[in-house]
């Protein structure tokens, strides 16, 4: 047999089938994109194609565009699970049951508008009925829904199942009893199996005695023949199985998109030349019926916003004039003509609705003190700021309306809120309450193949041990799984590590197929769906591992199904600064409101500029520290510039360099044009923002900002850049701007590209940037307490903590007595200070239920009591007392951790407590315990074990905190590193620029972003104690360096000092080792050992990997941006410090 | 009864099926189709596996005759190596 075969050998047979088609979209079964079948069905030149995904809908969007691109008809339906009855209904005896039984299927397809709501309604139904993860309909289901719906009974049906095991009286029964329910139809589908053919004569048989239309199908899983390994490996992970004949659905590699000859030849071979004509045809009938109209069956061409009560904008009208009143711009003219324009664009669409309800999301939002703020080019509208969605005016802060909402822009403009991380949900509830159960949906998100688990789940497939699995997924960083051989070749890390040894070239190659195919559907971190009671017609929703109503759509389909999402985005920062500010108020009594805090606060400023900002938003990490540093903020709007122009877009153009120079005075700003001054002044000529794009286009041309936006829209792809490039240069040298201004202005413009920043955006973020600074100026230990419990930067919590040690914050340390679940403020006696307490839920493993028990039933006045009292498992006890929680209690007097250790021992023994396995609940806690018992058990004698070093103190602290609490880990190798003559951190500003230099720390931050050679660079940052040491690794020395500066914790870096501003220094790294390495040597050979080991040759370095040329000419590493493999630079490994002999601390084994 | 071989054969197909085939230096002709089916090849079950692997395995039930006397023979054919076997034969 040929293949492809050629398209039209059979005319008049009819050039519709597959009404029966699984995309990627059907879990862990299917394997094409809808989009790749579509492709397929119009290169057949077949007029419709179905999609029929397994349990729900969550490819029908895009299949039905896709559809719509290629001019094919897209017809829609589903592949349902059905629950088996515990007795057959029809016959009132027990239903025979094969091996197999329970995993019937039936195929549902929608006609027309009713049967598109029916549809919907119907996979809601069995997501509702079959519970989460295992939907499945029953026949009173599917009757309940029929209108609309036409059903087909295939080989995998109740029917087509009798048919199979010979039991034609049962199977008329079933089909009768189908017929009964809704519109049915027999499926005829033959695969070559083994027993195929003869079983599809039996159901064709069936089907016209019964005088029931039979229609072909092929139950289609992938494009062409050759994707059946990957279907197989689907088979094998969908039932965690290995590979084999047994575990597999496709046995004959024939579940593809056949052509229509294909398909004929197969019908003939069973059912003889006449019936499979007939069966084409009827086939085509059927499809033809079905095909759906995006607009009139779909809605798609029109927005389905929740229901507003009265007259929509005559309401919006009222609230922006009282918003204007309210914000103080009652006389303001350029605010009454903003608005005026606003109100125009408003109501040329009908978004009034739209407004009023982002308008009580967010006032909702906010009444649950729940701290609210807009980001994003919502910003930038002035409706927004007077109906109290955002709080930055953006007249003020000269934010243009038009990146926003437009005449030129379709669809419903974008409003996203951020809200506390830590009270995200609290959010949606209060939405769901607010918006009805009926209206309002999350939206989810596909989670699809990414090297990682690819190579998981086709290691498992074909038997490798779970271990060794484990180890080669971990070995790649997080990378796309079509990377994979790629990396292997490219990455140093990889080359050195035999994988790329050949023994594996298999998994990895199935692997690589398994690129971009979803296998899992998630809630999408922060869409939600508000609607009217009609959202349920348009949307199958499901349920989400969080409880919430989760529509199966994503953000793109949504959006293409006119419903309007909005972005309620959790910040850890908002959570940060809510606890911070609950913690001035709970020491002091200050009641501070962060967005009335002037925004103007020299002291602030001070502390930006000194780029000592670890914990602040946006401008902590070591790139932005050095910006900083350099641009020296002064003002919130010198911060909005900060943020724009630490963007890959302005760094590629090389704006940063002559906007610096400018700022420093030490140039002259340039302007194109004297004309574009207005439009650039703010940035000294630089073009920074998206905003500027759009005043610069519209003095340039006369073109207006509406048009201005819709042109810089284009300017991402290159085919958008020539057509607007064209009419750019033609309407401004008609406008009389001269030619070298023309083109040197258009050059400007593409190498800023989709890169740029939206001011309004921008804003939105200097403002909490603003506020967290203020906070660590001002509440210097309460925003620590806020960092250090919600976690929201990059670097680990001990880098934080160690900040706060450098701004005088006194670390108190654990204590059963004092510390709470999260950090807190509390005042250290005799100093006015004020410290921070660490947190028990920063002791590993403890579970919440524990914590909350040890802060009920305090105070504890010995470790008896508290074990008595508090009811903790051993480990945490044990991991209490190792940490020095117990250290307070018998504060003046000092007892040894050691001895509380062996008490806890005692104390579990004497008191027989079943031992409490993780995330069980504890049971029968202590009750047989007697007095005796415990007195014996409390009675230890103390003293007579050593007490623990300060390198084990601190061992153990890393090792149940992850944070070095009493002392800096970086102490203990002082010896060491005085022999090596390593440069701290502090001193490294004194050294002159280009000196070479040995630097040490903990490495607390390794990123690889795009930078403006394309090359991948590693940039590391050590902690030594004295401050932060930025590193960049080159990829000429990468080969040697990669695997150590991803896999070490503790690391040694010889470099050359490079001097970007007045106080910021990094290190251009040319070698690296392990410190605790070198600490062996050292302690084996003293320094002769060590300065040999660091004499060690090197070998020559290669470029890592090829180079992505964005149509911008921006030329990227693809493995920038991304996750590394290793360990995450968060927790330390166990057994961080080489320094404490073996078995000197830690629990004793059990 | 039934017995198993695993020759080599030589295959006419016609319109994608078997007509006739030459076993053991005799011809017979097949008269009539009686199941035809497909497997694949258990590629990760092999040493050194095409991960493309897009070979399949035809099997072919036919009633066949070399003179009167009809039987039921089994045919296999490789697409990968384009070489057909008689596997099975009831007589």
């Amino acid at each position: 047999m040929t293949w492809p075969p050629t398209v039209g050998c059979y005319p008049g047979y009819g050039i519709d089938v597959h009404v029966h088609v699984a995309s990627g979209y059907s879990l862990r079964y299917g394997v094409a994109p809808p989009a790749a079948l579509v492709r397929r069905a119009a290169d057949l030149g077949l007029e419709t194609l179905a999609l029929t995904d397994r349990d729900g809908l969550y490819g029908a969007v895009r299949h039905v565009r896709s559809c719509g691109d290629a001019g094919i008809g897209a017809v829609v339906g589903a592949d349902l699970g059905v629950a088996s009855p515990p007795a057959d209904l029809v016959t009132g005896v027990a239903a025979p049951r094969t091996a197999t039984a329970g995993a019937e299927r039936i195929v549902v397809l929608a006609e027309g508008r009713a049967g598109w709501r029916s549809l919907c309604r119907l996979v809601t139904a069995a997501h509702a009925a079959g519970g989460r993860g295992k939907p499945a309909v029953t026949r009173e289901l599917v009757g309940a829904h029929a209108e609309g719906l036409v059903v087909l009974l295939g080989p995998w049906s109740d029917v087509g199942r009798a048919v199979a095991e010979r039991r034609p009286g049962e199977a008329a029964r079933l089909l009768a009893a189908w017929r009964a329910t809704a519109e049915t139809v027999i499926e005829i589908v033959d695969h070559l199996g083994k027993g195929d053919g003869p079983r599809a004569a039996r159901m064709l048989a069936l089907a016209r005695e019964a005088g029931v239309p039979a229609v072909l199908g092929n139950a289609v899983r992938y494009v062409e023949p050759a994707d059946h390994p990957v279907a197989q490996v689907l088979d094998a992970a969908r039932r965690l199985a290995p590979l084999n004949r047994r575990n597999l659905d496709d046995r004959t590699g024939h579940a593809y998109l056949k052509s229509v000859p294909e398909m004929r030849r197969v019908a003939e071979l069973s059912c003889g030349p006449d019936e499979a004509d007939a069966l084409l045809a009827a086939t085509r009938r059927l499809s033809e019926r079905c095909v759906l109209d995006p607009d009139g069956d779909l809605g798609m061409n029109d927005v389905h916003l929740p229901a507003v009560a009265g007259d929509a904008h005559a309401r919006l009208v009222a609230r922006c004039a009282a918003g204007l009143t309210r914000r103080g711009l009652g006389t303001s003219w350029r605010a009454a003509a903003r608005l005026e324009d606003e109100l125009g664009v408003i109501a040329r669409k009908g978004l009034a609705p739209y407004f009023i309800t982002v308008a009580d999301a967010a006032a909702l939002i906010r009444s649950r003190g729940i701290r609210c703020a807009v980001r994003g080019s919502g910003a930038g509208s002035l409706v927004n700021y007077l109906l109290g969605i955002g709080d930055l005016d953006p007249l003020r802060h000269d934010l243009l309306m038009e990146r926003f909402l437009a005449d030129s822009r379709e669809g419903l403009p974008d409003i996203d809120l951020d809200v506390e991380s830590a009270r995200r949900l609290e959010a949606y509830e209060a939405l769901f309450d607010r918006f009805g159960g009926e209206g309002t949906a999350c939206v989810s998100m596909m989670e699809t193949y990414r090297a990682r688990s690819a190579i998981r789940d086709v290691g498992n497939a074909v038997g490798l041990p779970p271990l060794e699995i484990d180890a080669i997924a971990k070995a790649f960083p997080q990378i796309r799984a079509s990377q994979i051989r790629t990396a292997l070749h490219d990455l140093p890390e990889l080359r050195q590590s035999n994988l790329a040894a050949g023994r594996l070239e298999v998994l990895f190659r199935i692997a690589e197929r398994l690129d971009g195919l979803p296998r899992h559907i998630a809630m999408h971190p922060c869409g939600v769906l508000l609607s009217n009671p009609t959202l349920l017609d348009r949307t199958p929703v499901e349920r989400a591992a969080a409880g919430f109503p989760m529509s199966q759509f994503d953000k793109d389909d949504v959006e293409a199904m006119g419903l309007l999402k909005l972005d309620v985005i959790g910040v850890r920062m908002q959570s940060a600064m809510a606890h911070a500010v609950a913690e001035v108020a709970r020491t002091t009594g200050e009641r501070i409101a962060l967005e009335d805090v002037p925004r103007d606060d020299p002291a602030t400023y001070r502390l930006i500029r000194t780029s000592r900002t670890l914990g602040c938003f946006q401008i902590e990490s070591p790139g932005q520290r050095d910006l900083i540093g350099r641009l020296q903020p002064r003002d919130l709007d010198d911060l909005v510039i900060d943020i724009s122009l630490f963007r890959p877009g302005p760094v590629n153009s090389d704006m940063v360099t002559p906007f610096l120079e400018s700022r420093a005075g030490t140039r002259e700003p340039e302007y194109p044009h004297p004309d574009l001054e207005p439009a650039l002044r703010e940035s000294l000529g630089v073009v920074v923002f998206h905003e500027q794009v759009l005043r610069v286009v519209d003095v340039m041309t006369g073109c207006g900002l509406s048009t201005a936006e819709a042109a810089r829209r284009s300017l991402n792809d290159a085919r958008g850049q020539a057509v607007v490039g064209a009419w750019f240069r033609e309407r401004a040298l008609a406008k009389g701007y001269a030619e070298p201004v023309v083109e040197r202005v258009w050059r400007t413009l593409t190498a800023f590209g989709a890169f740029g920043f939206c001011k309004a955006h921008a804003a939105s973020f200097a403002l909490p940037t603003y506020q967290s600074a203020w906070l660590k100026r001002h509440h210097t230990a309460a925003f620590y307490a806020g960092v250090l419990t919600h976690d929201p930067g990059m670097y680990p919590k001990r880098v934080i903590l160690d900040d706060a040690r450098h701004f005088g914050v006194p670390i108190l340390p654990l204590d059963v007595n004092r510390s709470g679940a999260d950090w807190h403020v509390e005042p250290v006696p005799g100093s006015g200070r004020a410290g921070i307490r660490v947190a028990l839920s920063e002791v590993k493993g403890i579970r919440d239920a524990e914590v909350a028990a040890i802060v009920a039933a305090r105070p504890y006045t010995s470790l008896t009591d508290f074990w008595r009292r508090a009811k903790v498992s051993r480990t945490t006890a044990e991991r209490l007392a190792l940490a020095g929680a117990f250290d307070g209690v018998y504060a003046p007097e000092q007892v040894a951790r050691r001895d509380l250790l062996c008490r806890v021992g005692a104390l579990d023994r004497a008191t027989g407590r079943a031992p409490i396995v993780e995330g069980q609940i504890p049971i029968g806690g202590g009750d047989g315990e007697s007095p005796l018992e415990l007195e014996l058990a409390a009675d230890v004698p103390a003293g007579e074990l050593p007490p623990m070093t300060p390198a084990e103190v601190v061992e153990a602290e890393l090792d149940i905190l992850g944070m070095d609490v009493s002392r800096h880990v970086m102490t203990f190798y002082a010896g060491l590193l005085a022999d090596l003559g390593a440069v701290r951190a502090g001193d490294l500003p004194g050294r002159p620029d280009g000196s070479e230099v040995l630097v040490a720390g903990v490495k607390v931050a390794t990123q690889t972003p795009a930078v403006r050679s394309g090359q991948r660079v590693i940039f590391a940052t050590l902690d030594d104690a004295t401050g932060p040491v930025d590193l960049a690794f080159f990829e000429s020395v990468q080969d040697r360096c990669a695997a150590t500066v991803f896999g070490s914790w503790l690391l040694v870096v010889r470099g050359r000092l490079r001097r970007s501003g007045a106080r910021a220094v990094s290190i251009t790294a040319h070698a690296c080792w392990d410190l605790n390495a070198l600490y062996g040597e050292w302690r084996r050979g003293g320094r002769e050992a060590v300065r040999a080991a660091l004499a060690a040759p090197a070998p020559p370095g290669r470029p890592v990997g090829s180079r992505i040329v964005r149509p911008t000419g921006f030329a990227m590493s693809p493995y920038s941006d991304i996750g590394h493999a290793g360990p995450v630079a968060g927790r330390p490994p166990r057994g961080a410090l080489r320094h404490t002999s073996q078995g000197s601390s830690g629990p004793a084994p059990r | 009864m039934t017995r198993v071989f695993g020759d080599p054969v030589d295959v006419w197909v016609s319109d994608g099926r078997p007509v006739r085939f030459v076993w053991r230096g005799r011809l017979y002709t097949v008269r009539r189709v009686l199941e035809h089916w497909v497997t694949t090849r258990d590629w990760w079950r092999e040493q050194q596996p095409d991960g493309e692997a897009t070979g399949e395995r035809e099997f072919w039930r036919v009633e066949a005759t070399p003179d009167r006397e009809i039987g039921v023979y089994e045919l296999r054919y490789d697409v990968a190596a384009d070489s057909w076997l008689l596997s099975r034969v009831w007589d």
